[in-house]
């Protein structure tokens, strides 16, 4: 029995120094582990600390488009015609490059900067500041995209547009100025307003009119301004009236007094009639310059005159079964584009063109999208014979166009 | 005047009155709703398509989406309050 006891005793005695022992192993591995976590948790917290957002916040978006081009144009003079052929990979005029720098500061500055690389130079599409000053008022100033009609603020990017190639004649003005605009709701419909004050546009010697990229000429200011009106509650429909006013002549010589009133109308229509979306967009504008008596190129001696005025439109058409089922099927859309350009006539610079463009896009996602576009353009030529011109030529031009655009 | 009468003036004017009134047909269906009653995902779906497909909100982290809210609505002239609903939806 003594024998017992004693194998007992010696048994809780390695039983406790065995639970000792396992214990303080654990306590030290315990402590091992808390450590290597604080450890980590410290790393983690300065990673943390180094990528919280702050108050401002730089990024780098932008666009680029590349494409093959063919195109056939036949010249006829009276009863003689001459027909050129061209195809062109990396298709120079529709080729671009545009990285586009959005440097934002709190929510009140915003930095936009866009160079861009596109017919085979590289330019500023624009650059400003803008200051977002209450709900409905956004104060802007830098090298502007004037807001004068909605294509080139919004349509134009080759991501966006539904064509390889832009409508003729409503290239952008952008100058250096102060804008202000804003949208806000009156009921359940809204409106917009963009009023710009900018350098002003430029009349050169043969009377046309220079409006992007261009040095001040005179101490005139040019005033451009868009209304804006979405008349339903969806914002489906949008209207837009533009105008464009200032002195373009140079200081201190026989034009300086000239003026040049511009007035634009603009509409887009998207409406989902399922499975299909629709989209049409239009713009008219008008250019009209005051009488002014310009050098005549053939004898630079003299001088002569014209009706300067110029009238540019279009309207398209896009449909797209965005809402099929059909996964392959959703991603085509179909389009037509109308387009009028009318130069002043026994000018130099007459023509009347009308064009005809169709277009079958393919959309690999929201943002890149592969395009064939045919375009058709039909250009009398209304110059004057007194000038030099050749008035009555007709020349149709025929392009089909294989582009792709992404924006990034 | 002259201008204003001639055949494709005609055309051009009937098309455009046509499209006009399909355009009133179309949205006198639509409910009209103020912007303050809608949520991000319908203003997000009726404004970003007026110029371009809608983008979905993994394409950008939300950092980038309050600096992308900010050039779109001084581009699109959207109002604070859609600017507001649409980021905090894309931000999601």
């Amino acid at each position: 029995m003594k024998f017992i006891t004693k194998q007992i005793r010696q048994l809780l005695i390695f039983c406790l120094l065995f639970v000792f022992l396992t214990d303080s192993m654990a306590q030290q591995t315990a402590n091992a582990v808390d450590s290597a976590l604080l450890d980590r948790i410290n790393v983690l917290e300065k990673q943390a600390a180094y990528t919280k957002p702050g108050e401002d916040h730089f990024m780098v978006v932008g666009l680029a488009t590349f494409g093959f081009v063919s195109n056939k144009t036949t010249t006829t003079i009276a009863a003689s015609r001459e027909v050129t052929k061209t195809n062109s990979l990396a298709d120079a005029d529709h080729y671009e490059f545009s990285p586009m720098f959005l440097w934002r500061h709190g929510n009140k500055f915003l930095l936009e900067f866009e160079p861009s690389f596109s017919k085979n130079q590289l330019g500023v599409n624009w650059a400003a500041i803008s200051y977002f000053v209450v709900p409905g008022l956004i104060l802007r100033g830098g090298y502007l995209v004037l807001p004068f009609g909605t294509y080139n603020k919004r349509l134009g990017a080759g991501w966006i547009n539904k064509f390889a190639s832009d409508p003729e004649g409503v290239a952008g003005a952008t100058d250096y100025g102060v804008e202000a605009e804003g949208g806000f709701q009156a009921g359940s419909m809204k409106w917009s307003y963009d009023i710009a004050i900018s350098n002003g546009m430029q009349l050169l010697p043969d009377g046309t009119m220079q409006n992007a990229g261009i040095t001040d000429n005179n101490r005139n200011r040019t005033i451009t301004g868009r209304i804006g009106w979405l008349p339903f509650s969806n914002s489906s429909l949008e209207l837009g009236a533009s105008v464009m006013t200032g002195k373009v002549g140079d200081a201190s010589s026989k034009t300086e007094n000239i003026s040049a009133n511009l007035y634009a109308l603009d509409m887009n229509l998207v409406e989902n009639i399922k499975p299909f979306q629709l989209n049409i967009k239009g713009q008219f504008s008008t250019t009209n310059v005051d009488h002014a008596d310009y050098i005549n190129p053939t004898d630079t001696t003299k001088t002569y005159s014209f009706n300067n005025r110029t009238h540019t439109s279009y309207i398209m058409a896009a449909l797209r079964p965005m809402f099929s089922n059909n996964k392959v099927i959703k991603n085509f859309e179909v389009a037509a584009r109308y387009g009028n350009y009318t130069s002043p006539a026994n000018s130099l610079l007459g023509t009347k063109d009308n064009s005809l463009a169709l277009g079958l896009n393919y959309w690999l996602n929201w943002r890149t999208v592969v395009r064939f576009t045919y375009e058709g353009i039909k250009a009398t030529n209304t110059t004057s014979i007194n000038t030099g011109g050749t008035p009555g030529v007709v020349t149709q031009s025929n392009s089909m166009y294989l582009q792709f655009s992404i924006q990034l | 005047m002259k201008y204003l009468y001639n055949k494709k003036t005609t055309i051009s004017t009937a098309f455009l009155i046509m499209i006009g009134l399909n355009i009133v047909i179309l949205n006198s269906c639509a409910v009209s709703q103020k912007i303050a009653t809608k949520s991000g995902v319908q203003l997000w779906s009726e404004n970003c398509q007026r110029c371009h497909n809608t983008p979905p909100p993994s394409t950008f982290s939300p950092e980038k989406w309050e600096t992308i809210g900010l050039h779109m609505q001084s581009r699109a002239l959207l109002t604070e309050t859609e600017k507001e609903k649409i980021v905090a939806f894309l931000k999601q």
